[in-house]
């Protein structure tokens, strides 16, 4: 049984683009939920199948365990796939398709990093690769709740 | 670069074509109203068509508290478009054909899978159900050889693109054979987003496929209706990992397709300048969809440094082709418009539809006196939606 289990979940399970291994990434109704359930931020992955960047930021900083830990423990993880035709529930209830989430977040690179709270408000929109460092950056913003009394950038450069 | 262009651009006299179509006042197909939200997501972006004196149009919104397929028709010369809802529960990706006579057909996704239909000013007609599971449907018809359906199912993990032949007998839909997958070799990864187009050739289908590691189109077309080609790459975005053997290759996404005179153009969104967003792409067949010639952007350099979105793309007997998408060159999302000039280039841009709040999502048809109709989606800054739609009336020359 347990092993009709793995083969259904491994072979018939919708395939989630190219989220880096080793974290629990989600789909974006899942994650959402689960973050409204748990009081979690939610990072946002907007990752395009078979794309470089996406490749580079997996191995480079997503590989650190430092930043599996934090994200892992404190954020609910969605993947969106950049030119999927899944669609999606929208905070406001709006059904959307992945691909079109990208023309409503003007997303013209990939990866695409969007920090949401807990219950799906935006507050960070990030593009293209960063490191392991401009990840623990993102993290004291968010988990800080910078957001409520400056932007990101404005947090950055003053940053130690 | 970009900027030495377009100041050269600037500097130069108006060398451009005149506009080809001079664009009346817009109607409101559908309200704003609090709540509801109007798509315009028909695989191919087919979801505008005419037939005979007939204008329809279908969409989805949620004005019932849930996603409704609708179908909108009027004449030609009229200004209100008469609604007719169909689809059975939570419908999705409603698109359309033009057959003759003022008739149409449908394509949707809803809660007993793909379905299609005919529909006509007298409404929609019963639903023939096509695949118990799966979306993204796309119809096209041929006077000759009937009319055919591709949808995208899943197969395993993997989506697959499946087409049928059907025949248009009185007020309703028979198969004409079983459905069959559009590559018969099994799927080595995703199968999306098909779109169909009939030419004096015959039918041509085209869907997004990832059995590259990364989204290409890909074609494959019939001369008889039951036999078709081989399935043929159509894209050339790049293939191949990047520097430091990173990746799989750039993006290619939701084909479309239109005849023109004897000609085929594709249409696609690619993002092989991988740093500014998808770009518009169009490819031409000579030979009734067989091959295709190098794809070349369509939109014009000021739409280089920013992303284009739902191209589509509309075609004629008189050898007229029309290409639209969104984009946010001049500050908010407008719908630009280009158009194949005779010397084989592409017009400079125009925006048919711009303005306060957002334009976007165009669905294009080109009728035989070479008018250019137009829907769109627009949105005010709280996010409320509309439908409106508007006819180019082709100057004279």
């Amino acid at each position: 049984m347990r092993h009709l289990f793995l083969w259904l979940l491994l072979f018939c399970a919708p395939a989630l683009a190219d989220p880096p291994a080793g974290y629990d990434f989600v789909d974006h109704d899942t994650g959402l939920a689960r973050a409204r359930a748990e009081s979690k931020p939610v990072l946002l992955y907007f990752g395009r199948y078979g794309c470089a960047w996406c490749e580079h930021t997996n191995r480079k900083t997503f590989g650190d365990p430092e930043i599996r830990r934090i994200y892992t423990e404190h954020y609910v993880l969605v993947y969106v796939d950049a030119e999927g035709g899944r669609r999606l529930r929208l905070p406001s209830g709006e059904r959307i398709t992945e691909a079109e989430l990208g023309a409503r977040l003007g997303a013209y690179a990939t990866p695409l990093f969007v920090f949401l709270t807990p219950e799906g408000r935006q507050v960070a929109k990030i593009p293209g690769f960063k490191t392991v460092e401009d990840f623990k950056a993102y993290d004291r913003y968010v988990r800080g709740r910078h957001y409520e009394r400056q932007g990101l950038m404005e947090f950055l450069e003053g940053r130690p | 670069m970009r900027r030495a262009l377009a100041a050269l651009l600037l500097a130069l006299p108006a060398l451009s074509a005149t506009a080809q179509w001079q664009f009346g006042t817009p109607v409101e197909v559908a309200p704003a109203r609090p709540g509801v939200f109007h798509h315009l997501d028909a695989s191919g972006r087919q979801a505008l068509a005419v037939s005979g004196d007939q204008v329809a149009l279908v969409w989805e919104d949620n004005r019932s508290g849930q996603p409704g397929c609708w179908l909108g028709i009027k004449p030609r010369g009229g200004d209100r478009f008469r609604e007719s809802g169909f689809g059975r529960g939570e419908c999705f990706g409603p698109g359309i054909a033009a057959l003759d006579g003022g008739r149409f057909a449908l394509i949707w996704e809803d809660a007993d899978g793909v379905a299609a239909a005919l529909a006509g000013p007298e409404g929609v007609g019963p639903a023939r159900r096509l695949a118990p599971e799966g979306g993204q449907g796309a119809l096209a018809w041929h006077p000759g050889l009937g009319l055919v359906a591709a949808w995208s199912q899943p197969e395993g993990r993997r989506q697959r693109i499946h087409r049928v032949p059907l025949a248009v007998e009185g007020g309703g839909l028979r198969r004409l054979a079983a459905a069959e997958p559009a590559d018969p070799a099994p799927p080595a990864d995703d199968q999306l987003h098909p779109a169909l187009a009939a030419h004096a050739a015959g039918v041509t289908l085209a869907w997004e496929d990832r059995r590259l590691g990364h989204t290409v189109i890909y074609a494959s077309t019939s001369r008889d209706g039951s036999s078709w080609s081989p399935a043929a790459r159509l894209s050339r975005n790049p293939t191949g990992r990047a520097q430091n053997d990173l990746g799989r290759g750039t993006g290619a996404m939701r084909p479309a397709l239109a005849a023109f005179g004897a000609r085929l153009a594709a249409v696609w969104l690619d993002k092989r300048d991988f740093l500014s967003g998808y770009d518009v792409y169009a490819a031409l067949s000579d030979d009734g969809g067989m091959t295709f010639g190098p794809d070349l952007k369509a939109q014009d350099s000021f739409g280089d440094a920013i992303a284009q979105w739902h191209a589509a793309v509309a075609g004629n007997a008189r050898g007229e082709l029309a290409i639209a998408w969104d984009d946010e060159r001049d500050g908010t999302a407008d719908v630009w418009l280009t158009w194949r000039l005779p010397d084989g280039g592409y017009a400079d841009n125009r925006a048919p539809a711009a303005g306060p709040g957002s334009q976007t999502d165009p669905v294009v048809a080109l009728d035989a006196a070479g008018d250019l109709h137009l829907a769109w989606i627009e949105r005010d800054a709280a996010g409320a939606s509309r439908l409106r739609y508007a006819v180019g009336r082709r100057k004279v020359e």
